[in-house]
């Protein structure tokens, strides 16, 4: 127990107490801290980290959220950071370094400006004012509407999100299937989803009008749950397979007797039964005890306890179902039955990976077999129906392929890939690419990537900013600055002249947003960094592109945290473990 | 030399010694709480003893979580709170008020006043005050929503959410006269009608007041069952859908083999008893409550639930349910048999909502007929920190549409009342003779304070601000106040900055009792 300190002010407090500027400049360098860890993994070629947990298990990544995610960080600010790292993933998927860099670098300068001499307050008013004008900038001169999406432009941002990870080199090849894999778990919005996906277009529309229109269409929702990520170590990345319509489940037969596989054909569809209930030999609930005074009684009971349960299976396979799988056990007494009846039974399934397939089949999870009668009987409405279910061998292990799924929004991604880390890797950054896809199939509108929106806000800000009068300008100048902070990390990242080509990036975004811009000089509101030859070029037509909405709810979070950060004027620790 | 007795105060040094220690520590608590005052304060970031993170503005928060140990600073810790529970706002006020006043104090004792004197004149002073402020008040009608809406403004300026204040101050008026019975005769609004539910995802500007209800959780469908129901009739359950379970030490013996199949049996059969006495009463939605001893619900009994097409939301929580039941216009049932139609609640839709962002799914019940007078506030923010925040922002908020209701008069904002009371007490005391008028002018002056710190946290000159304010207030200018947007001295009512009367009169009185206390402490003993 620490003794009670008195900070000079005569404040008895059981802990510490730090005010002012100090608190500002710990708060700023802590948050500079955590940013400074993440920044060299930024762009497509920034480098990615390891890291070693202290039970010596190892992570290679390059996604800022998990890089964070794994920190111990115990400053509260630095905290803040990575929650929003955390919230950016949640909220959008991808772009969770450059939140990070973004707003560490406001705090940074608006450090600067409390040490010059300008209230905090007027800063956050500033940066407030900053941000309403670059979204809306952003919203107006930036966005591309892409009224018919179509496949080149979703191409375009999985790759550009897939670039700086470990699967860029192959982008092509997993930027389709990604494509494919949302697209094919594309379904009509339920009743719930509508008020949910109503507030995102409203927030990601750029033009009323044409917002208007979008409205208007069937909502779609991309549940991106439905893809099934299955990983299996062993061969190469680009061996990696989509199974469209299909599902791979991590299970095998649970005895060897069973067959391989069973055929159908569309039009006689295997049947597949899917079960969240034991198969074991019956035991009564806790409290129920069995006593028996003639021995004879025992054989009954052991008889009717395995026969509870292989009546329950008779019915199963009365009802046609060729392929069982539950996801509690089975025992060998039970397996018996299904061996005899030459049927598929896997045991221990995940639970989610049952519901997906499931409803990809068009069956239901079974949880138990009481009919409204207080009977026990077998739906056969809750099988699903597929083409073939075939046990094949991946790597070190078998898994069960279920083919030609009859329901639909279901379909598996399998990564192959040479070690564990690696397919981590693959699979944080498909998720990645996922989310990006999703976010354009629901918003469709798109925004260059490569720097060049971080660019052309900052050439429009410093713009805007002199148009002000108060104190507020400096902050939104700062704000302006802090932008640059994204086209200059790219290019340090990729070990290139970076003042040369922000400088070149800042001018030609200057000519095209000139009042008297001709068309041509107007279309130079695309350029960005072309990382790899180290200059400057059109990103539209390179194909560099992100969805609009997450650059912008990017610039909002960065912005909120940076304010929440720069708030604090005073930081009470309270000692530990005093409680009476 | 002789003492003139009455004159001039001379005791122990003891109580002198205990009195300064006192006045010391309560300065301090209110030096720490100073800089946040205002809508340009600035927030305090504090680390608790079990590891959390608390962001926040709100005087009474920073004080109670921080822990102070010395006796008097407690007192102080106390007033915030008590100026919360009494007008919710102001917290921050009340304790800089009382540092104030006892800083005036400490002046008054050195030049040898008598402690019981210097009480008995702030009492007064106090009671003035009232009265002054009362006389600049306007009264205020409830029926007038841009004039609440202004109030709340003025209360919201100074929080994390006040950028949001559009969006938010009309939620927390509405909400707040959403579960008054009539404008014209409330006397008093318990805040606890309104449901705050906090879900993290999307940003503040996403909260939204419902008509309705709103769980934190999406319904319960692991066994199938629907999601969305039209038309709904809810029922509120508290008994439990799970095979009855014997007493610790009571067993059920099985010496049959037959037996075993009749318990299964009986145990389906009884399930399916309840739930289709719950369908033929009419329901289509299920509320169960929380139970301890035994399991709420289980797997056979949603399955049978699911298959006559009810929609379950299981695990509320005990204390909700009155509220639930008042909101929906049903009535819990504590057994099957008295579960009848007349006690359903009846919406025009009940079904899960997806909430943008995070993803998450939440049960929202809207076009409740006969709905009672509740209101549910569904907040949003980005993280834990921001939600908790906004959560006692809109409290706050409410609380000054309450203090609205409780006492309908308005007055100007932004450091004008206090400076109003300050020049007609110091007017007053030159009326007054003896030490009343010493100390009832110190009052006055110590009311400045007020002004003075909204000026210094705004990064204007305070001394400058403050005399420009006097020298306004002396022309007849009653409004007259600190504009921090704009840096200057500016009419508080072309403004809107607006405040209920009552936050301000009480924490003037408030925090003159509570200095009046401190005074009289004289002698400090520690009991082990």
């Amino acid at each position: 127990m620490s003794a009670p300190t008195a900070d000079g002010t005569g404040l008895f407090i059981q802990g510490q107490r730090e005010s002012g500027q100090d608190v500002r400049t710990g708060n700023v360098t802590a948050a500079l801290a955590v940013a400074n860890i993440v920044k060299t993994s930024l762009g497509p070629v920034g480098l990615d980290k390891m890291l070693v947990d202290d039970i010596g298990d190892v992570l290679i990544t390059n996604d800022g959220a998990t890089i964070l995610a794994q920190l111990e960080v115990e400053h509260p600010a630095a905290r803040v950071l990575v929650d929003l790292a955390q919230l950016q993933d949640s909220e959008v998927g991808d772009g969770t370094t450059s939140v990070v860099i973004v707003a560490s670098e406001l705090l940074r300068r608006s450090n600067e400006l409390v040490k010059s001499g300008i209230h905090p307050t007027t800063i956050i008013s500033g940066l407030r004012t900053a941000l309403k004008q670059a979204v809306k900038f952003l919203k107006k001169n930036m966005v591309m509407k892409v009224s018919e999406l179509n496949d080149d432009h979703l191409l375009m941002a999985a790759k550009t999100s897939m670039s700086s990870k470990i699967i860029g080199k192959e982008g092509e090849f997993f930027a389709q299937m990604a494509v494919d894999a949302v697209k094919s778990v594309g379904m009509k919005a339920t009743m719930a989803d509508a008020a949910g996906l109503e507030n995102m277009i409203h927030s990601a529309a750029s033009t009323s009008q044409d917002a208007k229109e979008g409205e208007k269409k069937v909502k779609m929702k991309y549940p991106l749950s439905a893809i099934h990520i299955l990983k299996a170590h062993g061969k190469s990345a680009l061996e990696s397979h989509f199974i469209k319509g299909g599902f791979a489940i991590n299970a095998m037969r649970a005895a060897q007797g069973m067959p391989t596989a069973v055929e159908g054909s569309v039009e006689e569809p295997i049947k597949i039964a899917f079960l969240d209930m034991n198969l074991q030999r019956h035991r009564m609930a806790m409290g129920v005890q069995v006593v028996v005074k003639d021995p004879a009684e025992i054989e009954n009971i052991k008889k009717r306890e395995m026969d509870i349960t292989k009546e329950r299976i008779t019915k199963i396979i009365e009802n046609g179902a060729k392929v069982v799988l539950t996801t509690k056990g089975v025992d060998d007494l039970c397996m018996k039955y299904f061996v005899e009846a030459g049927i598929i039974c896997a045991r221990r399934c995940n639970k989610d990976d049952l519901k997906r397939l499931a409803k990809a089949t068009g069956g239901k999870l079974v949880v138990t077999m009481a009919d409204m009668d207080g009977n026990e009987t077998f739906d056969p409405d809750c099988l699903g129906k597929c083409t073939a279910v075939r046990e094949e061998r991946i790597g070190d292990g078998e898994m069960l392929y279920v083919h030609g799924c009859q329901g639909s929004g279901a379909s598996t991604i399998v990564l192959r890939g040479a070690n564990e880390y690696m397919l981590d890797e693959m699979d944080r950054a498909l998720h990645d690419s996922l989310c990006v896809i999703k976010r354009m199939l629901e918003s469709s509108t798109l925004v260059c990537g490569g720097g060049a929106v971080e660019a052309a806000l900052s050439v429009h800000l410093e713009e805007y900013a002199t148009t002000l009068h108060t104190r507020e300008q400096l902050a939104i100048q700062e704000f302006a600055d802090a932008l640059l902070i994204i086209p200059k990390t790219l290019a340090v990242n990729a070990a290139k002249d970076s003042s040369e080509l922000v400088a070149k990036l800042r001018a030609s975004h200057a000519k095209s947003q000139k009042a008297d811009a001709t068309e041509e000089e107007k279309a130079l509101k695309n350029i960005g960094l072309d990382l790899v030859e180290g200059a400057i070029r059109d990103n539209l037509a390179a194909g560099v592109v992100e969805p609009a909405i997450s650059k912008i709810k990017s610039l909002r979070f960065a912005t909120e945290a940076a304010i929440t950060i720069l708030r604090i004027d005073d930081r009470i620790t309270l000692a530990k473990g005093q409680q009476q | 030399m002789a003492t003139r007795s009455g004159e001039t105060f001379h005791e122990k040094t003891k109580g002198k010694d205990v009195r300064t220690s006192n006045i010391i520590a309560a300065k301090a608590v209110a030096n720490a709480v100073r800089t946040s005052l205002g809508p340009r304060g600035m927030d305090k970031l504090m680390e608790l003893s079990n590891g959390e993170v608390l962001i926040s503005n709100d005087g009474a928060t920073i004080l109670s979580k921080m822990n102070v140990l010395h006796p008097a600073a407690k007192m102080l810790v106390e007033l915030s709170q008590s100026q919360d529970i009494e007008a919710g706002d102001g917290t921050t006020t009340v304790v800089v008020v009382a540092g104030a006043l006892l800083e005036a104090c400490a002046s008054l004792l050195s030049k040898g006043i008598h402690p019981m004197a210097i009480a008995s004149s702030f009492v007064k002073a106090a009671e003035k005050a009232t009265q002054i402020l009362e006389s600049v008040a306007k009264p205020v009608d409830l029926k007038d929503r841009s004039q609440l809406i202004a109030a709340v403004n003025t209360c919201l300026s100074s929080k994390v959410v006040s950028q949001n204040s559009d969006l938010i101050s009309p939620i927390a008026v509405d909400s707040v006269l959403g579960v008054i019975d009539n404008p014209d005769t409330a006397i008093n609004v318990d805040l606890r009608d309104i449901r705050m539910v906090e879900q993290v995802g999307g940003t503040i500007d996403d909260t939204e007041l419902v008509n309705g209800l709103v769980f934190k959780k999406g319904s319960t469908k692991s066994a199938g069952g629907p999601s969305q129901i039209s038309n709904a009739k809810i029922a509120m359950i508290q008994f439990c859908l799970s095979a009855p379970k014997t007493d610790m030490d009571n067993n059920i013996v099985v010496s049959d083999y037959a037996a075993m199949d009749r318990i299964l049996r009986d145990e389906r059969k009884y399930l399916l008893g309840i739930c289709k006495k719950i369908k033929k009463s009419g329901a289509n939605v299920l509320l169960i409550q929380k139970s301890i001893l035994r399991d709420a619900y289980n797997e056979l009994s949603l399955h049978f639930l699911a298959k006559m097409g009810i929609l379950v939301v299981t695990d509320v929580e005990r204390s909700d349910v009155e509220f639930i039941c008042r909101t929906l216009g049903c009535q819990p049932v504590a057994h099957v048999d008295s579960l009848s139609k007349d006690k359903l609640g009846e919406a025009e839709h009940v079904g899960d909502v997806v909430m943008p962002g995070s993803g998450h799914k939440v049960v929202k019940f809207t076009g409740v007929k006969n709905p009672g007078k509740t209101m549910t506030v569904l907040l949003r923010g980005s993280n834990n920190l921001v939600l908790a925040e906004a959560n006692r922002s809109i409290h706050d908020a409410q609380c000054v549409v309450r203090s609205l209701v409780k006492k309908r008069f308005l007055i100007a904002g932004g450091g004008a009342p206090e400076v109003e009371v300050s020049l007609r007490l110091k007017e007053y005391a030159l009326g007054l003779t003896g030490m009343d008028s010493y100390c009832i002018k110190a009052f006055a002056e110590a009311l400045e304070t007020i002004p003075y710190t909204l000026a210094e946290n705004a990064g204007m000159r305070p001394i400058d601000c403050v005399t420009e304010l006097r020298k306004q207030h002396v022309e007849g200018n009653t409004g007259a106040g600190i504009n921090v947007k704009k840096n200057v001295v500016s009419d508080m009512y072309d403004l809107n900055v607006l405040q209920p009367l009552l936050v301000s009169t009480s924490a003037i009185n408030l925090a003159t009792e509570t200095v009046c206390m401190i005074l009289k402490v004289d002698d400090l003993v520690v009991v082990q």
